[in-house]
C-alpha cells in the first residue's frame, strides 16, 4: 500500500468565460516515508491536486487514498493522521501563537508538544504575539506546526518557504529532513528548485493540469538528454586518442585553448585521468551539469523561475 | 515495506470536550478582545437604560403590577432585547464572516474539528456574552433606578432564551449571506435598526400605523419586547409573539442551514 495514492483525477471550474479543466488525468503515489514533491508553474494544477487529496475538494472523477483511507468518506480518520498546510487560510486573529497552537493541539487524539513545536520552528519570541502582528514568514511557521501538531503520518506542504528568508528556509527544509527520518511521508508542493533539489526523493511534474513526468530529480535531469559537460583550458594541443578512450564521453568541441567535452557517467573524474595520464595541463576546470531547472524548461517548453518572476 | 493497514489508523477519534472548552475559551478571547465590538452591545443598552433612568426617576406606578413602572414595563424589556439582538444580529455574524473571508473556517476543516465547532462555539460565546449584557443592565436598573424584577421570573427566562435563540437564527442568515465581513456588518445594522424601528426602539409602538405595529410585533424584536414586557408585568406571553419568536428560529435556522458557504 502506498502511504498516498491519487488516481486518474479529474476537476475543471466553472468561470465567467466558460469550464477551465484544472486538473487533468492526474495520477500520482507517495511511498511511505519519502518526500513526493509536485512541481510546475502557477496553474499548473498543484493546488488543485493536493486539495483533492487532502479531501477538501471534490475531484469530478478519480480516486484518492491516504493510508488506505478515503479523504471525503473516511474524513475523521484520515484528519488525525494527515497534516496539511495550506497557501491559503489564516487563522483567529487576535490569538497568540501559543494560544493558536495550544487549541489546535486538543482536536488530535495524539501528537506532539505544542509548546516545543513552537520553539522548534523559531517562534519563541513571538509566543505571546497574536497573529495579526507576525510577519508573513512568522505565520508559515505557524502553519508548519499547525500541520504538525497531530504528529501525522502524511504531511501536505504548499509552498512550504514562500516568504521566508534563506536562513528560515533551511531551518524549515531540515525540520522537513527530520520528519522523513521519523518515518512521515511528506507531499511537498514546490516552484522553488533549490527546495526540490534538496529535499525530493521523487518528482511529479505538472503542466497544464497534466502530469508530463514522474522521477527522481536525479532521474528528470538525466531523461531529458541533457548532458553533462567538463570544460577546461590547455596551453598545448592534446594527443590525439587520449579522449577517445574516456568511458561515457560523446562529443569533444576544441576551440583554441578552450576545450568542452560532453558525456555521461563519472565524466569530470574520467576526463581528469586521461589527462593527467597523458601529461596534459588543464587549468580552469569545470563541470557543468544540467540543472531541474533545464529538465523543467525541456519537459514543458517554458523555464519555471522565469514564469515565477514575471507572473 | 512496512505497512499499516486502513483499520490501523482508522482511530476515529472526534475532537471530545476538552476540544470545546479549548474552542469556547478561544472564541471568549476573541470576543474579549475585540473591544470596540462590545461597545454596542453593552454600553448601548446601558447608556439608553441610564438616560431613560435619569429622565424617569420620578416614574409613577401603573396599577395592578404590583408597584411597577413604565421603566420596568417598557424600558427594561427593550434594553434587555437591545442587549440580545446587538450580539446576535449584528456581533456574531460579524466574526463568522471574517472567519469565513479571511479563511479561518477552511483552516480547520483540515483538521480533526469541523468549522461547525466554531458556529457553535460562537454561539456560545454569544449566550454567555448576552448573560453578562442582561446582568449588567439589570444590576445597574435594580440598584440605580430602583427597577423591580420580573412578576413572573421563569416566565422572563424563558422568554430571553427564546428571544435569544430566535436573533441567533437570524443573525446566521446574515452570516450565511453576506459575502464579506464588511457587508455583513452592515446588514446585521440595518435589520437591527429595521427590527428596533418597528419594535418600539424609538418610542412606543402605539404610535406607529397599525399596519407597522403589526408587522414589527411579528419580527423578532418586537415580538421580543412585548414577550418580555409581559412577564415583568405579570401576564401570560400572547400566542402570537411565541409563535414569531419560534418562526424566527425555525425559518433563519433553515435558510442559514442551506445557504451557509464555508468557504
Amino acid at each position: 500500500m502506498h502511504a498516498v495514492e491519487a488516481h486518474d483525477l479529474h476537476k475543471r471550474y466553472r468561470t465567467r468565460s466558460g469550464e477551465m479543466v484544472a486538473v487533468d488525468a492526474v495520477s500520482l503515489t507517495a511511498h511511505e516515508g519519502e518526500i513526493l514533491g509536485i512541481l510546475g508553474r502557477n496553474g499548473a494544477g498543484k493546488t488543485t491536486t493536493v486539495e483533492m487529496i487532502a479531501g477538501i475538494r471534490s475531484p469530478d472523477a478519480g480516486r484518492v487514498r491516504v493510508l488506505g483511507l478515503d479523504p471525503q468518506r473516511d474524513r475523521a480518520a484520515v484528519r488525525q493522521v494527515l497534516g496539511v498546510q495550506l497557501q491559503s487560510g489564516s487563522l483567529h486573529g487576535a490569538l497568540t501563537v501559543q494560544e493558536i497552537a495550544r487549541l489546535f493541539r486538543t482536536f488530535y487524539a495524539t501528537g506532539a508538544d505544542p509548546d516545543e513545536l513552537v520553539t522548534t520552528v523559531g517562534l519563541d519570541d513571538q509566543r505571546d504575539v497574536r497573529y495579526e502582528k507576525l510577519s508573513g514568514g512568522q505565520q508559515q511557521r505557524l502553519a508548519i506546526v499547525l500541520a504538525l501538531l497531530g504528529a501525522p503520518r502524511v504531511v501536505i506542504l504548499d509552498e512550504l518557504t514562500t516568504g521566508l528568508d534563506p536562513q528560515s528556509r533551511r531551518q524549515i527544509w531540515s525540520l522537513v529532513e527530520g520528519m522523513r527520518a521519523d518515518g512521515v511521508t511528506v507531499i511537498l508542493v514546490s516552484h522553488l528548485m533549490e527546495e526540490v533539489e534538496r529535499l525530493c526523493d521523487r518528482v511529479t511534474v505538472l503542466d497544464a493540469g497534466r502530469v508530463v513526468a514522474h522521477d527522481t530529480p536525479a532521474g528528470l535531469v538525466a531523461s531529458t538528454g541533457l548532458a553533462q559537460r567538463v570544460r577546461f583550458r590547455v596551453h598545448e594541443p592534446i594527443p590525439a586518442g587520449v579522449l577517445d578512450r574516456v568511458p561515457g564521453l560523446e562529443a569533444v568541441d576544441v576551440a583554441g585553448e578552450q576545450v568542452t567535452v560532453s558525456g555521461s557517467g563519472e565524466l569530470l573524474q574520467e576526463v581528469s585521468t586521461a589527462l593527467v595520464h597523458a601529461g596534459v595541463v588543464a587549468t580552469e576546470t569545470r563541470l557543468e551539469r544540467a540543472t531541474l531547472d533545464d529538465a523543467f524548461l525541456a519537459l514543458t517548453g517554458t523555464p519555471l523561475e522565469h514564469q515565477e518572476a514575471t507572473s | 515495506m512496512t505497512t499499516t493497514a486502513p483499520a490501523d489508523v482508522a482511530r476515529t477519534h472526534r475532537p471530545g470536550p476538552h476540544a470545546w472548552a479549548a474552542l469556547v475559551a478561544a472564541e471568549s478571547r476573541m470576543v474579549v478582545r475585540d473591544t470596540a465590538g462590545l461597545v454596542v452591545p453593552l454600553g448601548l443598552p446601558l447608556l439608553i437604560l441610564v438616560m431613560y433612568g435619569i429622565g424617569q426617576a420620578e416614574d409613577e406606578t401603573i396599577a395592578g403590577t404590583g408597584g411597577r413602572t413604565v421603566f420596568d414595563l417598557y424600558v427594561l424589556p427593550l434594553v434587555l432585547t437591545i442587549v440580545i439582538a446587538t450580539i446576535g444580529v449584528v456581533n456574531m455574524p460579524s466574526f463568522l464572516s471574517s472567519y469565513r473571508r479571511s479563511g479561518v473556517l477552511r483552516r480547520l476543516s483540515v483538521t480533526p474539528a469541523s468549522p461547525a465547532m466554531v458556529l457553535v462555539a460562537q454561539v456560545v460565546v454569544s449566550a454567555l456574552q448576552t448573560v453578562v449584557g442582561i446582568t449588567l443592565a439589570l444590576v445597574v436598573a435594580t440598584t440605580a433606578f430602583g427597577a423591580h424584577l420580573p412578576a413572573r421570573p421563569w416566565q422572563a427566562l424563558g422568554v430571553l432564551v427564546l428571544a435569544a435563540a430566535a436573533m441567533y437564527a437570524v443573525g446566521m442568515v446574515v452570516a450565511a449571506v453576506a459575502p464579506t465581513p464588511n457587508s455583513s456588518l452592515a446588514i446585521g445594522l440595518v435589520l437591527f435598526f429595521a427590527f428596533g424601528a418597528t419594535g418600539g426602539m424609538f418610542g412606543g409602538t402605539q404610535n406607529l400605523p397599525a399596519a407597522v405595529q403589526t408587522v414589527g410585533e411579528a419580527l423578532p424584536f418586537g415580538a421580543a419586547v412585548q414577550a418580555v414586557g409581559a412577564a415583568w408585568v405579570g401576564r401570560p406571553v400572547e400566542v402570537s409573539h411565541v409563535v414569531a419568536l419560534v418562526a424566527a428560529v425555525v425559518v433563519g435556522g433553515l435558510i442559514s442551514a442551506r445557504n451557509f458557504r464555508w468557504d
